[in-house]
């Protein structure tokens, strides 16, 4: 969804959120700190695999690396959605927030949308960095196991999904809690048994095959679905505002 | 939208649970008056703007801006309304202008640009516009905020306590800011705690306790209600005979009471004797130099508050 394309009132709650991700330490260092690191260490774990040593590991090694690609949709957005509603009201701004002429369906849109599309950005961006690097300098059998066109196909299609997930969840726990370490920590508490069938998928318990993917994306897909509308539903103005 | 008043509380109430955070009140604001509402912590001022700003709902009767419904007509209301919170509430790691301009988006404005300079000039911060709102000072975080409020012109404003902590020199500059805005057009609804600054400010003003209206009325309604229509005159030189006789021989004149260069009476109707008084004084040769009622806004606060404890005392020995 382009930004240009959303209600105004979402459109300028998406550039409001940027900026302030902009100068916002800890939220930037999440946002930076992390992907690197979930790029730079597959590439080196690949680069420097020797072959020789453990012939059958390839498939092991590169799994290892896609779970890397895979957690990162799903650990970036948290810190930034645990910041979304407690955020507001912790720096005193969700009381004038929420007199905007914003339905409560756009507020909450516009917090994700803000979060969500530069987490798919990051995710995928980071993914066709290491497929360049992998494409040029690794082993000719590591290389093949990890351009295998089954990765990036459950990549396009779950990056999104579980960037949309993780967001939702760390916004339904930023509205109820009162502390941004208390949401982000029950967010773990949800999102990491959520990527359970991603694991089991890399490390090659469940077959990496389109059918695998799709099932996954529909279930992801659902799951946010009905995070959406819990979301929605449960956004309770008063109960957001006296929670302070 | 109807040409009714700016403002209308029609039996609104709000309860927290068991706790009565403001009895059902009825209340109009006509369109361009300076409403106050007064009262001590917890009277329920704050409760009663956030039920007109939508962020709470009445849990009693109906509350309406601009003849719009606050929890029907939610977003019309948020339309038209510009609310400035106690404290500043400014994103403060974002520059001042970046802080308005959420607002102009937000608003859908056709040239949020425009609107964010022409509210900037308003409280005078366009050359600070690309500072960080986090290292201004609480008075400049106080313009922007009202800065903020106003970048869409509303027609309502709900301000809550907005020259809270400010310096003698920055409330009296808020005090004028709102003075220009109601000169333009805007109907002011604030809670205050400054009293000299609601008596010069509101055109009426409404005195709340827990929850309970005490009182509503302009300033001088209430003086004349609560202290008396007593009046201060001011004259050069000392009160002769001619000019004592002048103010005994006034119908309904009381208490009168002589000091030197200054007279003291109690008036049936302050407003309507007052000007016989005056008229009586100079024909019988006094130098009036000035004439007002007695008592100010915040001994009738006080008055007020001391005659809603007195039964409370007196119940409890």
């Amino acid at each position: 969804m382009s930004v240009m394309t959303v209600a105004p009132p979402v459109r300028a709650l998406m550039r409001k959120e940027w900026r302030e991700f902009r100068h916002h330490r800890m939220i930037l260092a999440t946002a930076t700190i992390l992907p690197i690191a979930f790029l730079v260490l597959p590439i080196l774990n690949l680069v420097f695999f020797d072959i020789d040593r453990a012939p059958g590991g390839v498939n092991l090694a590169v799994g290892q690396a896609m779970f890397c690609f895979f957690l990162t949709p799903v650990i970036v957005p948290a810190t930034m959605a645990a910041y979304g509603v407690i955020g507001e009201r912790d720096q005193g701004t969700l009381e004038p927030l929420l007199t905007l002429p914003m339905s409560d369906r756009q507020f909450l849109a516009g917090k994700v949308l803000a979060i969500v599309i530069p987490t798919i950005a990051m995710s995928l961006g980071i993914y066709v960095a290491y497929m360049g690097v992998v494409a040029g300098a690794v082993h000719s059998e590591v290389r093949g196991a990890a351009l295998d066109w089954t990765w990036p196909f459950g990549m396009v299609l779950l990056a999104p999904l579980l960037a949309l997930f993780s967001t939702l969840t760390g916004m339904t726990f930023s509205a109820r809690a009162k502390d941004v370490r208390v949401a982000e920590h029950l967010s773990g508490l949800v999102l990491l048994p959520g990527m359970l069938p991603v694991l089991l998928v890399v490390t090659r318990t469940i077959p990496a095959t389109v059918v695998t993917w799709v099932v996954f994306a529909a279930a992801v897909g659902l799951v946010d679905l009905m995070l959406w509308r819990s979301a929605q539903r449960g956004f309770d103005r008063e109960r957001v505002i006296s929670t302070a | 939208m109807s040409a009714g008043p700016a403002i209308e509380l029609q039996g609104a109430g709000r309860t927290f649970g068991e706790r009565v955070a403001l009895q059902p009140l009825h209340l109009e604001v006509a369109r361009g008056e300076v409403f106050g509402l007064l009262g001590p912590n917890g009277s329920g001022k704050t409760t009663t703007l956030r039920m007109l700003a939508t962020l709470l709902h009445p849990t009693r009767g109906k509350a309406a801006v601009l003849s719009w419904d606050v929890v029907g007509d939610a977003m019309q209301v948020r339309r038209n309304i510009g609310v400035m919170p106690e404290k500043p509430s400014l994103y403060e790691r974002l520059t001042i202008e970046d802080n308005l301009r959420f607002w102009a988006e937000a608003h859908e404005l056709a040239e949020p640009e425009a609107a964010i300079r022409s509210a900037l000039e308003f409280v005078g911060l366009v050359d600070r516009r690309r500072e960080r709102v986090g290292q201004l000072s609480k008075g400049l975080k106080q313009r922007v905020a009202l800065a903020r409020a106003i970048v869409h012109r509303p027609p309502v404003l709900l301000l809550d306590e907005p020259s809270s902590g400010l310096d003698p020199s920055a409330a009296v500059a808020m005090e004028g800011m709102i003075r220009d805005l109601v000169r333009d057009g805007a109907t002011v609804l604030m809670n205050t705690h400054r009293l000299a600054e609601a008596e010069r400010l509101c055109d009426r003003v409404a005195i709340l306790r827990e929850g309970e209206l005490l009182e509503l009325g302009t300033p001088g309604q209430l003086r004349a209600r609560l202290l008396g229509n007593v009046i201060e005159v001011e004259f050069n030189g000392a009160a002769d005979l001619p000019v004592q006789r002048a103010v005994e021989s006034l119908p309904g004149v009381a208490e009168i009471k002589w000091s030197r260069g200054r007279l003291s009476c109690r008036l049936q109707d302050a407003a309507r004797d007052t000007p016989d008084l005056v008229a009586r004084l100079v024909h019988a040769g006094a130098k009036v130099v000035s004439v007002r009622q007695a008592g100010d806004l915040e001994r009738v606060y006080l008055e007020l508050m001391a005659r809603s404890i007195r039964p409370e005392l007196e119940e409890a020995a």
